[in-house]
């Protein structure tokens, strides 16, 4: 590979971090392969001593993911962080990401139960608010204030606990990007 | 333990470029060229080191024209690198000792 191939390709690889980066970063590699021709090396060489030029390409988009979960750390955005991590090798698949899916789909059956269990609270209202006007069809088995407070006591729960959630899924996010920085950068430790 | 090597190495490379810096300004290809003269590793994975800790204050870079060709950017350790060098040293060197110590005692 030569000194313009080597360029072309990872600028193809940065493909979606700012433009300003992306011309930095290139500078950087041009001048290096300028360099090293000042010390008679040829461009062949000096390409192979840097290595594989998609391995360098993941390490600048890990870190521009990092720092994009950082500013914002919406689950896409963790996500990505994690997935660019896990290419790297740093986030080791077997002892941290399966249980780090694990606790995802916890938290994921967690948002269901919210849904449910508000779901079946607003029905309750509902049969019980409507169930004058449909007396053919439902049948409330005992009265209906009964049923009714029943059901906004559920609704409420629901509700309750699907702001638990949000905030369990916040500080499990805050997390995630706390532990990919600190794989990352061990100074910050 | 495949996990444990890379954070050993990466730590230990992030010792190495402030180290360096601590000593005098550098430009790429020179810091790189130092580097891998003493640690096997792929030059190229040393620049994303570099803009990273560039990035989060640890340095700061200037262009200086050279004799040979076209300018060069060089890195300099700001203050807060200066104090991160010091104080990894010594974590370094204490980490050091303590398992050349265990190693002896054998």
């Amino acid at each position: 590979m030569n000194k313009q191939q080597f360029l072309e390709k990872l600028a193809v690889l940065l493909k979606g971090l700012p433009q300003q980066d992306v011309k930095e970063i290139l500078y950087d590699y041009d001048e290096h392969f300028r360099n090293g021709a000042q010390e008679g090396k040829t461009e062949e060489e000096i390409a192979s001593k840097l290595g594989d030029v998609r391995q360098i390409a993941n390490q600048f988009r890990a870190s521009y993911a990092l720092k994009i979960a950082e500013e914002k750390s919406t689950p896409v955005n963790v996500f990505r962080a994690v997935a660019m991590t896990v290419t790297l090798g740093f986030f080791n698949l077997v002892i941290v990401f399966g249980p780090y899916i694990a606790i995802l789909g916890v938290i994921a059956g967690m948002f269901a139960a919210a849904l449910g269990i508000t779901v079946a609270g607003v029905v309750g209202i509902a049969a019980a608010i409507f169930s004058p006007l449909f007396w053919e069809y439902i049948s409330l088995g005992t009265s209906r204030a009964f049923v009714f407070f029943l059901s906004v006591g559920t609704a409420c729960l629901g509700v309750l606990i699907f702001i638990a959630d949000f905030y369990i899924a916040k500080y499990f996010f805050k997390g995630t990007v706390r532990y990919l920085k600190w794989n990352f950068n061990i100074i910050k430790g | 333990m495949m996990s444990v090597n890379i954070q050993l190495k990466k730590g230990v490379l992030e010792l190495c470029v402030l180290s360096i810096l601590y000593r005098k300004d550098c430009y790429g290809y020179e810091l790189v060229k130092q580097i891998s003269e003493n640690i096997e590793i792929a030059e190229g994975t040393i620049y994303p080191l570099l803009k990273r800790l560039k990035d989060e204050g640890y340095f700061a870079t200037y262009l200086q024209e050279s004799q040979e060709g076209p300018p060069r950017k060089y890195y300099k350790l700001t203050e807060l690198g200066k104090k991160t060098k010091e104080q990894l040293e010594r974590e370094w060197m204490s980490f050091v000792d303590s398992v050349n110590r265990i190693l002896q005692e054998g």
